[in-house]
Parts: structure tokens; sequence; C-alpha cells
């Protein structure tokens, strides 16, 4: 079957566990994530959403997937963009792999889809974020603006 | 890496990243020897940096691990290099850095590509470029690099 994936690795000076509490709780993902947060009970099925801080819903979907503090797998439906929306459930997975002096964080996302503007649309935004969350873990400053890159 | 283009395509390795530098302090990081060396796994990127020369990628010991030609230089916003194995001249592929400033920080996107059929360079660079750019940020912003090659 034909898909859209997006792959995207980066290393970080930190270790799994401070990692993985800022990809799951909502008031560390706020400072990285542009004012976007996510709430889930971070159990296998659970409900899972993102919000703007007006409490416009973004995303939603459920947890396919959860071993902290190594892998993550949500079930990813856009909920704002109606193009996006109609494509229907993608896979976001997080990978955190220890290293020596760094840890290592993949974001993989994919849809059973080929061309799907929702894979467009999140290889504009995890670049971004994650730069933003290695800057946040790092120096304890997040980067303030999600200007995307023009080319 | 982000995007790799279908197997029918020729492969286009692209990562961007975001950084809190100016795109000076950036530019440096990329062309000044003893700056990479303390992010790049003690590596320096050594030429004049102009146009037609040559450039070097040098390990700590001065053996060349890449060497290449110096295709366009616009400090500090695009350098664009060809890169090789010394070993295998004829694998050559090429390398553009673009430096964009954003509010305070930099956007930083490099992109590899115009690799030859059956290139073996595209499988290293693609386990490379991540690690050797998160170190790069890592060093601008904490000005300590990462230990990206440990274990390799």
């Amino acid at each position: 079957m034909q898909k859209s994936t997006f792959v995207y690795a980066t290393y970080i000076r930190t270790t799994p566990e401070k990692l993985w509490a800022a990809l799951t709780q909502p008031e560390f993902i706020r400072q990285y994530f542009f004012g976007a947060t996510q709430e889930s009970t971070w159990k296998p099925g659970a409900a899972w959403k993102m919000t703007l801080p007006d409490g416009t819903l973004t995303d939603a979907g459920e947890v396919l997937e959860i071993d902290p503090p190594r892998r993550l797998v949500l079930k990813w439906r856009n909920e704002c963009k109606p193009e996006a929306r109609a494509e229907g459930y993608s896979r976001m997975t997080y990978l955190i792999e220890p290293g020596s002096g760094s840890i290592k964080l993949t974001v993989t996302h994919e849809i059973d889809k080929p061309a799907s503007k929702l894979i467009e649309s999140v290889s504009n935004g995890w670049p971004v974020i994650m730069a933003s969350l290695k800057s946040l873990l790092e120096t304890g400053k997040a980067l303030e603006e999600e200007a995307p890159c023009k080319h | 890496m982000t995007r790799k283009n279908d197997i029918m395509k020729k492969p286009k390795l692209v990562y961007e990243t975001y950084i809190r530098s100016t795109p000076k302090k950036t530019w440096d990081a990329i062309t000044k020897p003893e700056f990479t060396r303390q992010y790049w796994a003690g590596v320096a990127n050594v030429s004049d940096w102009k146009k037609g020369s040559a450039w070097q990628h040098l390990a700590p010991e001065n053996e060349v691990w890449v060497t290449g030609k110096v295709v366009e230089c616009t400090p500090p916003k695009r350098l664009v290099l060809t890169w090789a194995d010394p070993d295998k001249l004829k694998d050559v592929s090429r390398v553009t850095f673009e430096i964009k400033p954003v509010e305070d920080m930099v956007c930083l996107t490099v992109t590899h590509d115009n690799f030859k059929a059956g290139s073996k360079m595209v499988g290293k660079v693609s386990w490379g470029w991540p690690r050797v750019l998160s170190s790069m940020k890592s060093f601008l912003e904490t000005d300590k690099g990462l230990n990206i090659f440990a274990g390799c």
C-alpha cells in the first residue's frame, strides 16, 4: 500500500525520563509546542487530544501503544482542517533511544495514503517543535516563534 | 532525516532545524575549523571558502574524510559544496546549507542531493546529518556539542 511518511530524528542532552515527561505532561508540552498542548490519561486505548490556548481542538485520537520511557504510538486525526480531517487517522510514533551523552528521539508520522495533506502539514511543524523541545531541555528555554522556514 | 523521496526518484535528504543564534555565528560554526572541531566529532572543515576552491573535511589526525569543491558561497546565507569520499571521487554528491534569520533564531536547512546512482554515500549521510546538526544546535545554544559519533 502507498503511504505518506515523515521521519525526523533529533539528539538531545537529557535523560529518557525527562524526555518522556516533556512528551506527555500538558504543562511541559505547552512550553515547546508554541502554546498548544496535549491531554490524555496515557493508558492504552485512552482518548488523546491536542488543543490551542483558546480551547480550539486541533487534533484528536487515542493511545495505541505506550511503553514509558521508550515508545508512544498515537492514532491521530486532524480536527480543524477539513481537507486533512477527511484523510482519517494517521499514526504518530515517538521512539526514545538512549545513547552515550545524548538521547535520540525519532518522530514518525505516517498515513496509509499517498500524497497526504496531513503529512505535508505536519512535515512543516515537527522540525520547529523538535528544535524547541531540544532547546527547552538543554537550556531551560524553548523557542518563541513558530515561524516556519520559507523555502 | 526528514524526507526521502520515492525509490524511483533520486534520493534527496533534507534536514531542517531552528537554532537560537545569529546567521553569522551559524555560518562560522559551519566554516571555521576551531568551531566545527567542537561539535562535529573533532572534524575540521577547511577551505578558503571561495567559489571553485577545494574544501576538506579533516579528521583529528588530519586524515581527509570528505573532499570537494565550493560551488557557491554567500556568507552568511548559502553555501553549496560538492561532497565525496577521497577514495571514491566518482561517487560525488552535493550539500547545500541555507541559513535564514527568523526572529531571535535561525532556520538552518541542509539539503544533500545529486547522488550518483547506487551511491554508498546516501546511507552514511542520512545517519550522520541528524547527529551533526543536533550537536551544532547544542553547541550554538549551550557552548557544548554532543558526543555524536559515540559507539559507532
